[in-house]
């Protein structure tokens, strides 16, 4: 037994050299956004002189009006592609997975195998649908694509058919039909897969950095990723303060999900993961 | 004898079914009909559209300037031209991506969720090492850049020595992997922990009283067993690295020279700097079309594996 405890007691010890390894990075961002910029290239972790300076010149200067409006649209582009993939996908996958109708095998198998398909065969014929329609740059074209994504469809499809059918039946006895059984059978029973399923739409929304690059050609439309992005090689090029509390900036919307939901995604994840 | 009368009856059960009245299947329908519109809108119509575009010579401002059918195909294969040259100097960038970062995208999450599994703080653990998986390429990169700036960087300063990180063979590729590897492990490791919690305690139990020794039980034990997890880690990891765009894209520009410019990066700039949509689009049904090949054959060969 004493001999197991030290085991742990090693792993641990061993966990915790490699968390500084995940850490310092992080420790590095946030030390350089609290220091001068001309102190940046120090080589010092921790700041000599304490300011504050680096965020009020991105609040406070005339690219803050831009920022702050970045911050809104990745927040708001990613909001609402959610709740429309979240709508949409338990809708779907309830029909396929509970219902019957003509076409609905031909569905679930354009469904699946559309999983296979690389995001970057979609990429331009989206830029043309958007640019044709006129809807390039704006915020149509940063949220809709995202719909159309099978794999929320496909994790909903699983959960529901393990669904027992006698719930079900129950509810039509009581003389539910397929809308209250949606609502009242199927949603409450698949908070959890669908909650994840929000939450990773709302990640990879908020992260995704190649689409909304060719989708946005005007600087307002920006979301914060191309937005860092573009001030990392322009404006604040060789300015790393500057460049680390913008940085800081654009992860603070996804570090307050990831405390609030960590232990939803974990789980989520985890069960989600291997089917 | 039970088997045949439930199947049976499964049969009889069937049969209603195929009665039900076209009011009901359409109902029924309208369930799927808003995702089948979106559906069509943004996957099965892109799919056709595109390969339309990839046989015209097609400009996005413009539209399709002359139908040319397979020729931007052909193309990839004549050596002589740049589109060539480019795509498979592309291609050949990604395989290197792939090669050197998936064997560590693999193993460090299944040693790191080992580990936390048989350590204390798990819940601890297993946040801080997923965090940076909730990040942005664009923050991930942003970030690694600096610290890995040749001038002023964390790592030269603070080990004192002034490696050319991003700007010089083979560094580049040694800090696009670690830049990847630091992205991207929370994730993988929370599958393979959920792969290691199904592991029936009573097994490790039994192997120990038997005396094997750490080592012996993490390879001839664990592996085995997660043998379907860590298959289904392997091909999402595949994936991902043969779709890498940021990372090269935003730390080293494609450089040093063309070096480590991937096959996306190519696509990106034939399409988007060098407004040929329709080259472009036939560059990239090419490369889906050769990372559905290795899909399938991913899927074989550990499927067959698994058989014997």
């Amino acid at each position: 037994m004493n001999r197991e405890k030290k085991k742990k007691w090693i792993l641990v010890v061993l966990l915790g050299i490699g968390c500084i390894f995940i850490l310092f990075p992080l420790a590095w961002m946030v030390s350089t956004a609290f220091k001068p910029s001309a102190e940046a290239l120090n080589g010092r972790l921790i700041p000599s002189h304490f300011t504050l300076d680096n965020f009020a010149q991105i609040l406070g200067t005339q690219s803050a009006a831009y920022v702050l409006r970045w911050l809104g649209n990745s927040i708001f582009v990613s909001f609402a592609a959610s709740v429309l993939v979240v709508i949409l996908d338990s809708m779907a996958a309830y029909a396929l997975a509970r219902l019957e109708f003509f076409g609905r095998k031909l569905l679930f198998y354009a469904v699946v195998s559309s999983l296979m398909i690389p995001f970057i065969g979609l990429l331009i014929p989206w830029y043309l649908e958007f640019s044709n329609t006129g809807l390039l740059d704006t915020y149509w074209a940063l949220i809709l694509p995202y719909t159309g994504n099978a794999f929320g469809v496909f994790l909903l499809y699983q959960f529901f058919l393990g669904i027992p059918k006698d719930l079900e039946e129950a509810a039509i006895i009581d003389g539910a039909n397929k809308w209250t059984i949606w609502t009242r059978v199927c949603v409450p029973l698949s908070v959890t897969p669908t909650v994840t399923l929000g939450l990773l739409t709302f990640m990879n929304v908020y992260n995704d950095f190649f689409w909304p690059l060719v989708a946005s050609t005007s600087k307002p439309m920006l979301t914060m990723t191309v937005g860092v992005a573009n001030m990392a090689v322009g404006e604040y090029n060789t300015n790393y303060s500057l460049l680390m509390a913008l940085t800081i900036f654009s992860v603070i919307p996804m570090l307050i999900a990831f405390l609030f939901a960590q232990r939803q995604l974990r789980q989520g994840i985890a069960t989600t993961g291997i089917k | 004898m039970n088997a045949v009368t439930t199947s049976v009856n499964a049969k009889r059960g069937k049969l209603p079914k195929k009665k039900r009245s076209f009011k009901d299947q359409f109902t029924s329908f309208l369930f799927a009909a808003p995702y089948l519109v979106v559906f069509a809108l943004f996957i099965g119509f892109p799919i056709v559209f595109g390969f339309i575009v990839s046989l015209h010579n097609w400009n996005p401002i413009v539209g399709p300037l002359k139908f040319v059918g397979l020729q931007q195909y052909v193309q990839l294969f004549d050596f002589h031209t740049l589109a060539a040259q480019e795509f498979w100097n592309g291609l050949k960038n990604t395989c290197i991506f792939v090669v050197i970062s998936v064997p560590f995208l693999v193993s460090v999450p299944t040693v790191v969720a080992y580990f936390i599994h048989n350590a204390r703080f798990k819940d601890f653990f297993r946040s801080i090492y997923f965090f940076p998986t909730v990040m942005s390429a664009t923050a991930v990169t942003t970030l690694w850049s600096w610290i890995l700036a040749t001038q002023g960087g964390a790592i030269n300063g603070i080990l004192g020595i002034s490696i050319p990180w991003l700007v010089n063979q083979p560094w580049a590729w040694v800090s696009l992997t670690a830049a990847t590897v630091w992205w991207t492990l929370g994730f993988n490791m929370l599958i393979i922990y959920a792969g290691l919690t199904q592991i029936p305690e009573t097994t490790i139990e039994a192997a120990k009283m038997d005396g094997a020794g750490p080592f012996r039980i993490f390879f001839s034990l664990v592996v085995p067993q997660l043998r379907n997890v860590l298959t289904f880690v392997l091909i999402i990891s595949v994936i991902q690295s043969f779709n890498v765009f940021a990372q090269p894209q935003l730390m080293t520009g494609g450089g040093p020279g063309s070096s480590t410019q991937v096959l996306t990066m190519n696509i990106y700039d034939q399409g988007f700097r060098a407004m040929h949509m329709g080259s472009a689009d036939a560059m990239a049904y090419m490369m889906a079309l050769i990372l559905v090949i290795i899909s399938i054959i991913q899927f074989r060969v550990t499927r067959e594996k698994g058989d014997s």
